[in-house]
């Protein structure tokens, strides 16, 4: 891991596309803007890991749709 | 998403963020599962066999979810017209029906007339609950 100490308003770039500003530190937390091309995406580490899990989970198991098990009707579409 | 719009089906979907966990696909299929009174859909990876998702608009399921789309998401979905916008959710099948769940931190949000789609996280989700939440049966 690369380690940088930055202070409010210092930056840090990324490849060539990607900023961060430190916009402010109050405390224990730090407020960071990001600048990225709207392709790349960026979360919070927590929220990334939760997406990434449930969608490793909600590949289907088999790409036969007959042996998916009984699902919920729903409402159905109007 | 239309009260008219009955089947859900667009034969290539691009994807340009790719999907947390599959970032490297980012060509999709989607096509209406389980008959006309169904609201499931399948996301299907046009690079990788094997690689495909239930959806369903949330609609079907849970009353009182809006996605707020983000200007960064909506401008990398080229969403001008809300029209052209459909909301689906990744729905992770379990044993038994009233296993399944919906994953309503990271709702699937396609423009419908563009053909892009992406796995995007309104403002304020709660990433401790709404990746699993169980669906309601009808």
């Amino acid at each position: 891991m690369l380690v940088l100490t930055r202070r409010p308003d210092q930056r840090i770039v990324i490849g060539d596309d990607i900023v961060i500003t430190v916009l402010e530190v109050k405390g224990d937390t730090v407020r960071l803007g990001i600048d990225a091309p709207r392709s790349v995406r960026v979360h919070r580490e927590e929220v990334h890991e939760a997406l990434r899990r449930a969608n490793a989970a909600a590949v289907l198991p088999d790409a036969d749709v007959a042996a998916l098990p009984p699902l919920p009707p729903g409402r159905p579409r109007r | 998403m239309s009260p008219e719009q009955t089947q859900v089906d667009v034969p290539e979907l691009a994807f340009p963020a790719g999907l947390p966990g599959f970032e490297d696909l980012r060509r999709f299929a989607l096509a209406s599962w389980g008959g006309p009174d169904s609201p499931y859909a399948r996301l299907v990876s046009l690079e990788r066999p094997g690689v495909a998702f239930l959806v369903a608009p949330p609609e079907a399921f849970f009353d009182d979810y809006d996605v707020e789309v983000r200007d960064d998401d909506a401008a990398l979905l080229q969403l001008d017209d809300p029209a052209d916008a459909l909301v689906l959710v990744m729905i992770t099948v379990g044993e038994r029906a009233d296993q399944a769940t919906a994953n309503l931190l990271g709702p699937l949000v396609v423009n419908t007339r563009a053909r892009l789609g992406a796995q995007i996280v309104p403002p304020e989700a709660d990433p401790a609950h709404g990746a699993r939440v169980p669906l309601r049966a009808a």
